[in-house]
């Protein structure tokens, strides 16, 4: 079955996705195998998930959103997680998911600002 | 009693169409958006739990009443290996298979009422209710 692609979008170092539409598994784990090929492609130095649209994250988008985090890590990547709603940071905790190493923003824009320092402060080598 | 909804899981794909329907159930009985999404949640689980250790199931979604309170059931059924030891898997970070052991102990906390009954080679019916505050 083909499963769903989704965009992953790239400004200067650093790409963006946005994912619009709930995952069912294999479309979750095609998306973390294409964003850690375009990582490897496009040599960005940071990644944003936004989930502003996501009004469900169990326990399999969790973990594989802490995967992609750790595997980004290995790469020598930042990756930063935004938009998450109210009811899906309560689900999470709820659940046991706390993803404590995951780095999130509020919003793409403040994730943005978060990411541009976090770029500035690897450039200089002092991270 | 409310009608039944009832989701066939086959595929990764129905265990979104199982949490959709039960969010939509959840939401026309009025509840708000955060019990709306910690059911959604509950469903996923144990949709998931259906389709990796039993293959096939059904999810059931239901309105209910008790004493003038409102509230949503949901049953898990499958006709799977069943749960040898069900104190085991509902311990935090117990998993067999590619979860993270997160499933039933972390849907059982979503929800107000978890049942769980389980024959070895029979089958699994997990029954879980939230009443409406």
């Amino acid at each position: 079955m083909d499963s769903l692609r989704i965009p992953i979008l790239k400004i200067g170092d650093i790409l963006i996705a946005s994912i619009q539409v709930a995952l069912h598994d294999a479309s979750a784990v095609q998306f973390k195998d294409d964003l850690l090929q375009k990582i490897h492609d496009t040599r960005a130095k940071g990644v944003i998930i936004d989930l502003t649209a996501l009004d469900v994250v169990d326990s399999f988008i969790g973990r594989l959103i802490a995967d992609i985090t750790a595997m980004a890590g290995l790469m020598g990547t930042r990756v930063v997680l935004t938009g998450l709603q109210p009811a899906v940071a309560i689900t999470l905790v709820e659940l046991g998911l706390e993803l404590p190493r995951v780095l999130t923003a509020l919003n793409l824009e403040k994730g943005l600002t978060m990411m541009q320092r976090l770029t500035e402060e690897s450039d200089d080598g002092s991270a | 009693m409310g009608q039944l909804k009832t989701a066939v899981i086959r595929s990764d794909l129905d265990i979104v169409i199982a949490r959709t329907m039960a969010r939509d159930v959840a939401k026309a009985l009025g509840f708000g958006a955060i019990d709306q999404a910690r059911i959604a949640t509950a469903v996923s689980e144990l949709a998931r739990n259906i389709f990796l250790y039993a293959g096939t199931g059904n999810v059931t979604v239901r309105e209910i009443d008790k004493n003038v309170r409102k509230g949503i059931e949901i049953v898990c059924e499958d006709q799977g290996p069943g749960i040898a030891n069900i104190d085991l898997v509902m311990q935090d970070g117990y998993s067999t298979s590619r979860g993270m052991g997160m499933g039933l102990p972390g849907a059982k906390r979503l929800m107000d009422e978890f049942i769980i009954r389980s024959t070895e080679n029979v089958g699994t019916t997990i029954t879980c209710r939230k009443w409406r505050s």
